[in-house]
C-alpha cells in the first residue's frame, strides 16, 4: 500500500494525511465487504460448502483424536510413574528386629521417599489372602517368604529408580531388589511412537486440508477468472484480488474446524461409557480427556489457518500465471 | 505524456509485432491509432497499459520508464489510465452502477463519494436511468457507454480505447467519439485505436498509422 509510483502526479490537493487515513478506512471497508460477500457465496451453495467443510473436518478429526488419546495416556503415565515402587527382599536369616533396623537404614538412604516394612508373617498373610490357599500354606512348617521393604523413590524417573535399586541391593541384609519398570518403559515408548505418528498424521492430513481448500478455491478462481482479469486491468492489487478468496478459505476452515470439534465431542461421548467400563475392569479410573477451551481454540484456529493458507496458494498460483511478459 | 523510444516487441522470439516505434504524445492531446487488424494497434496499447513489456526500447509515461515499475507498483500505475475495450469487459453479474463503481471500489473510495462520482459518470454518458440494470439488458452501444463511464469515473489523466466503435453503427460511433472529445476538452490525454477511417477523417485529430508493426505515417490534424 505504501509503495506508490510517482507517475503521473495525482490531481487535486488533498493532504497526505487524509489520503492515507481514508485509504485505511477504504481498506477496512473492503475487508468487511469481502468477508460478508465470501460468506454469502458459501451460503448460496450450501451443499458444496458443507461437503468441503466435512472433508476438512474428517481430515482433522483423526490426528486430533490420536493427539487427545495420547494426552490421556500421558496423564495415565504420570500417575503410574508416581506409583512406581521398589521392593527390597531381605535375606532369610534376618529376624524382625534386624528387619526394622534395615528398614530405618533404607529410609535414611538418599533418594528414598517412603518405606513400608512387610514382615515375613505379614507377607504370608497377604499371600494366603490373595491366593485363597490358607490351608495348603498353613501346612508348611516354615514360612518360605522373606521379609521385604516397599520403597517409594523420591525421583520416579526410570534411570534414577534403576540406580537406586543398584545402591539398595548393595546394602547389608538386602538380598534382592525387584523393580518392574519394564512395562512403564514400554508404555513410554508406545506413547512416543504414538506422538510421532500423530505428528506425521497431523502433517499429512494438514496437507490434505490444504489440498481440499486449494482445489475448492481453484475452482472458485476459475469461475471468477473474467472478474479477476477485469479488476487487474483497472488497477486492482494482488491483495485486492486475493482478499475474497482468502476469506472463503478462512470460512471453509472455520466451518471444518467447528465440524471437527463437533465430531470429536460426539465421538468422546459415544466412547466414554465403554472406556470407563474397561478401565473399571482393570480397577483403574480412566476417562477420555476432553478438548477443553485451549484445545478447541487450537483445533479451530489451525483449521482456519490451513483454509486461509490453501486459498492463498491457489490464488497466488493463478496470479503468477497472469504476469506480463 | 507518452513517449515511445525505439520500441520493439517480439512474440516467441520470432514474430515481430512492433518494430522501432518512436513517437511522442503530448499531455492533453487526442490521437488516433489506425491500421489494419494485425498492424499492432492492440499490442501498442497493451504496452502502454503494461500488460506486456517491450522487447527493446523504452516507453515513458509522464516521464517515467514504465518498464522499470516494480510489479507491486503496476496496479497503482494502471489506476492513472482509463481503458475502454472493444468488448466492453463488463461484469455480467453486477449492475451497471456497480460496474462503473469498480475502479473506485478498488481504490477504496468512500461509498457516498463513490456513488456521487458513479452517477456523474453515468449522467455524462446518458445512462443514469439504467444504473440498476444488468449489462445483458443493455444494447451494444449502451454497454460501450458503460465501459466509457467506468474508464473515466476516477478521472484518469490518460484514456486509452481499443476499437471502441468496433461493433456500432455510424451514428452511435459518432456519439461515442463525441464523448471522447468531451473528455479530451477537459484535459484528458486520449489515445484511440480504430480502423474506422471515414470517422477518423471527419474528426480531424492527429493520426498515427501502423502497418506491420511499423509507424508509416504521423499526420497532424488538418
Amino acid at each position: 500500500m505504501s509503495r506508490r509510483p510517482a507517475p503521473p502526479p495525482p490531481r487535486g490537493a488533498r493532504t497526505h494525511h487524509t489520503r492515507s487515513s481514508s485509504r485505511f478506512r477504504g481498506w477496512l471497508r473492503h475487508h468487511r465487504a469481502m468477508a460478508l460477500d465470501s460468506a454469502w457465496r458459501l451460503l448460496r451453495a450450501p451443499l458444496g460448502s458443507l461437503v468441503t467443510m466435512l472433508a476438512i473436518a474428517i481430515a482433522l478429526v483423526l490426528p486430533a483424536a490420536l493427539w487427545l488419546t495420547l494426552d490421556g495416556a500421558r496423564l495415565l503415565d504420570a500417575e503410574l510413574t508416581e506409583s512406581a515402587t521398589l521392593t527390597a527382599y531381605l535375606a532369610h536369616h534376618v529376624d524382625e528386629a534386624q528387619a526394622e533396623r534395615i528398614e530405618e537404614a533404607l529410609a535414611a538412604h538418599a533418594g528414598v521417599g517412603r518405606t513400608r516394612l512387610i514382615t515375613a508373617a505379614e507377607g504370608m498373610a497377604e499371600f494366603q489372602q490373595a491366593l485363597g490357599l490358607a490351608d495348603a500354606l498353613g501346612r508348611l512348617e516354615e514360612n518360605p517368604l522373606p521379609a521385604s521393604v516397599v520403597v517409594t523413590p523420591t525421583d520416579p524417573g526410570p534411570d534414577a529408580v534403576r540406580a537406586l535399586a543398584d545402591e539398595l541391593e548393595a546394602m547389608t541384609g538386602v538380598e534382592e531388589v525387584r523393580l518392574d519398570l519394564a512395562w512403564i518403559e514400554r508404555l513410554r515408548h508406545l506413547a512416543e511412537l504414538g506422538r510421532r505418528a500423530a505428528l506425521a498424521l497431523g502433517v499429512l492430513f494438514g496437507g490434505g486440508v490444504l489440498l481440499v481448500v486449494g482445489n475448492t478455491i481453484r475452482l472458485a478462481v476459475e469461475n471468477r477468472r473474467k472478474e479477476i482479469e477485469v479488476v487487474t486491468l483497472i488497477g486492482a492489487t494482488h491483495a485486492f484480488v486475493r482478499r475474497p478468496f482468502l476469506y472463503s478459505g478462512a470460512w471453509y476452515g472455520l466451518g471444518g474446524g467447528l465440524l471437527a470439534w463437533g465430531l470429536l465431542t460426539l465421538g468422546g461421548e459415544w466412547l466414554a461409557a465403554p472406556v470407563a467400563a474397561l478401565a473399571a475392569s482393570y480397577g483403574a479410573s480412566f476417562s477420555l480427556p476432553r478438548l477443553g477451551v485451549d484445545g478447541s481454540a487450537m483445533l479451530v484456529g489451525c483449521s482456519i489457518l490451513l483454509g486461509w493458507l490453501g486459498a492463498w496458494i491457489a490464488v497466488s498460483r493463478h496470479l503468477a500465471e497472469g504476469k506480463p511478459r | 505524456m507518452i513517449a515511445f523510444e525505439h520500441v520493439g516487441k517480439r512474440y516467441g522470439g520470432r514474430f515481430e509485432a512492433l518494430a522501432n516505434l518512436d513517437f511522442r504524445v503530448r499531455r492533453g492531446e487526442m490521437v488516433f491509432l489506425t491500421g489494419h487488424s494485425g498492424a499492432g494497434k492492440s499490442s501498442l496499447l497493451r504496452l502502454v497499459m503494461r500488460l506486456e513489456r517491450p522487447s527493446r526500447g523504452r516507453i515513458l509515461v509522464a516521464g517515467h520508464d514504465i518498464d522499470r515499475l516494480h510489479a507491486s507498483q503496476v496496479p497503482y500505475y494502471r489506476r492513472q489510465i482509463g481503458v475502454v475495450f472493444q468488448d466492453h469487459q463488463l461484469l455480467h453479474d453486477r449492475s451497471i452502477f456497480h460496474n462503473v463503481a469498480l475502479p473506485l471500489e478498488i481504490q477504496g473510495v468512500e461509498p457516498r463519494e463513490s456513488a456521487r462520482r458513479v452517477r456523474a459518470a453515468l449522467d455524462k454518458v446518458g445512462l443514469l436511468h439504467r444504473e440498476k440494470a444488468l449489462p445483458i439488458e443493455l444494447s451494444g452501444g449502451e454497454q460501450q457507454r458503460v465501459g466509457i463511464a467506468r474508464a473515466v469515473v476516477n478521472k484518469p489523466p490518460l484514456l486509452l480505447a481499443d476499437e471502441p466503435t468496433g461493433n456500432l453503427d455510424p451514428q452511435l460511433s459518432a456519439d461515442i467519439m463525441t464523448l471522447f472529445e468531451d473528455f479530451n476538452r477537459i484535459g484528458t490525454t486520449v489515445m484511440i485505436a480504430s480502423h474506422d477511417l471515414a470517422l477518423i477523417a471527419r474528426l480531424r485529430h492527429r493520426t498515427l498509422r501502423l502497418r506491420d508493426g511499423r509507424l508509416v505515417a504521423d499526420e497532424e490534424a488538418a
